[in-house]
């Protein structure tokens, strides 16, 4: 260490006026750091509205916290589906981002799938992969990391009729199955009944 | 070629304490889930979080910059250090085993607060502007129990299991003193090649303005945390 005859005076004995501009602008630029920033992303306290612009609130609900509120109850849905051979089917909820949904299918026999989303606004045909396999059955949990229509596709590979069976419980708001050139809406049953 | 390598890792410490998306400084994850399930003393595991919570706590780190901003003989480094080592030790001690519950937010915001206050006694604050000297190991001792109350609340979080208390208290207070002396190392090395230049000097002020800044920011971030938990 190099040893210093004795300490100077701190930071070269600065006027007292400089001192006192130094501590203000240190609080001002505090402050300003605060409330842009920090309140936002910590606490999801945004006066200034900057934390929705940066979207800076998202991280104070987000990962934050083990609990999600929703403002609705959720649903749940049961649905089959037979699959001829060399056919497919396609079947998706509508959930907000955000929005959680737990499911579980089991398929009468080897089918190709291939959970994807559709986010809101998207070309026609633009999907997100999230999981790809050919299995008889899966089971999970999916948290949609933006709006849009959110399922499967299912393909049946073999020369046998295969059932699908679905069972969720989640947040969304819409089901809806897609064949060929056709389309159709399912109902879903509200847990408060 | 290493003046300027020093000067941008000061300015990148500088930008870092102040931009860093501020976070707490609790133990998370996995550590957290260890913590708890742990049953009987755990000397080396109690060591490594200790020293673990040291090196990444800015907060405290901060404070110690601040404290060895203006020292320049290793004797007073030694001495101020020993003093907020006597001090978080009583608290942390006392803290955990006595059960002394304190505010972990207000805490956290005097240990902010004091990052604050010895930047602004290192620019003179207080002899110039405010024609008082406050003792400056005295404060060091104190503003030493609060971030050890710091310390306990951080450990409190988790129900501890009492089998091997005492060792696990005190191992952790070893493992705090072990990421000290790490963290001061790494401090003394960068302040003394630092002082040796007149940079200094010239960003010496400057220096301890963005130390205050800092001070600041975690002793608001912690004040609005209190705020909002009390709803």
């Amino acid at each position: 260490l190099r040893v210093a005859e004795s300490a100077p005076a701190p930071a070269g004995g600065a006027p007292p006026r400089k001192i006192l501009l130094a501590t203000a602008g240190a609080a001002v630029v505090a402050a300003i750091i605060l409330f842009i920033a920090v309140l936002p992303a910590e606490y999801g306290i945004d006066p200034l509205g900057t934390g929705r612009l940066l979207g800076l609130t998202d991280l104070a609900g987000g990962s934050g916290s083990a609990i999600k509120r929703q403002d609705t109850a959720y649903k749940t849905n049961t649905a089959t589906f037979e699959i001829g051979p060399y056919e497919f089917v396609e079947f998706k909820y509508r959930l907000e981002q955000g929005a959680s949904m737990i499911y579980s299918w089991t398929a009468t026999g080897p089918v190709i799938y291939d959970f994807h989303s559709e986010p809101d606004g998207a070309p026609a045909g633009y999907a997100e992969s999230f999981d790809k396999a050919q299995m008889p059955e899966a089971h999970g949990t999916y948290t949609a990391p933006f709006s849009g229509i959110h399922g499967w596709f299912w393909e049946n590979p073999g020369s046998k009729l295969v059932t699908i069976t679905l069972t969720t419980a989640g947040f969304y708001t819409t089901a809806q199955e897609f064949r060929d050139n056709d389309s159709s809406f399912h109902s879903l049953d509200d847990i408060r009944r | 070629m290493i003046r300027a390598a020093v000067r941008i890792l000061f300015a990148l410490v500088g930008t870092l304490a102040v931009c860093t998306p501020v976070i707490a400084h609790p133990m998370t994850g996995s550590n957290a889930t260890f913590v708890q399930s742990i049953q009987g003393p755990a000397v080396a595991p109690f060591m490594y979080l200790g020293a673990k919570h040291m090196v990444t706590g800015y907060d405290h780190l901060l404070f110690l910059v601040g404290v060895i901003f203006f020292l320049y003989r290793l004797k007073d480094v030694v001495l101020y250090v020993s003093l907020f080592t006597i001090g978080h030790s009583i608290t942390l001690l006392a803290g955990v085993l006595g059960g002394i519950q304190a505010n972990a937010y207000l805490v956290d915001a005097v240990i902010g607060a004091s990052v604050a206050y010895k930047a602004f006694e290192n620019l003179g604050g207080f002899e110039r502007v405010l024609h008082v000297r406050p003792n400056t190991k005295l404060a060091v001792l104190v503003f030493g129990l609060f971030h050890g109350f710091g310390l306990a609340t951080k450990l409190q979080e988790f129900t501890l299991s009492s089998n091997g208390l005492v060792t696990n208290i005190v191992s952790f207070n070893v493992g705090v003193e072990i990421g000290q002396m790490l963290a001061l190392t790494a401090v003394l090395i960068l302040l003394t090649s630092w002082r040796a230049r007149s940079s200094f000097m010239n960003y010496a002020f400057v220096t301890n303005t963005l130390l205050m800044t800092a001070g600041f920011v975690l002793a608001g971030y912690q004040l609005a945390g209190y705020v909002v938990a009390r709803g």
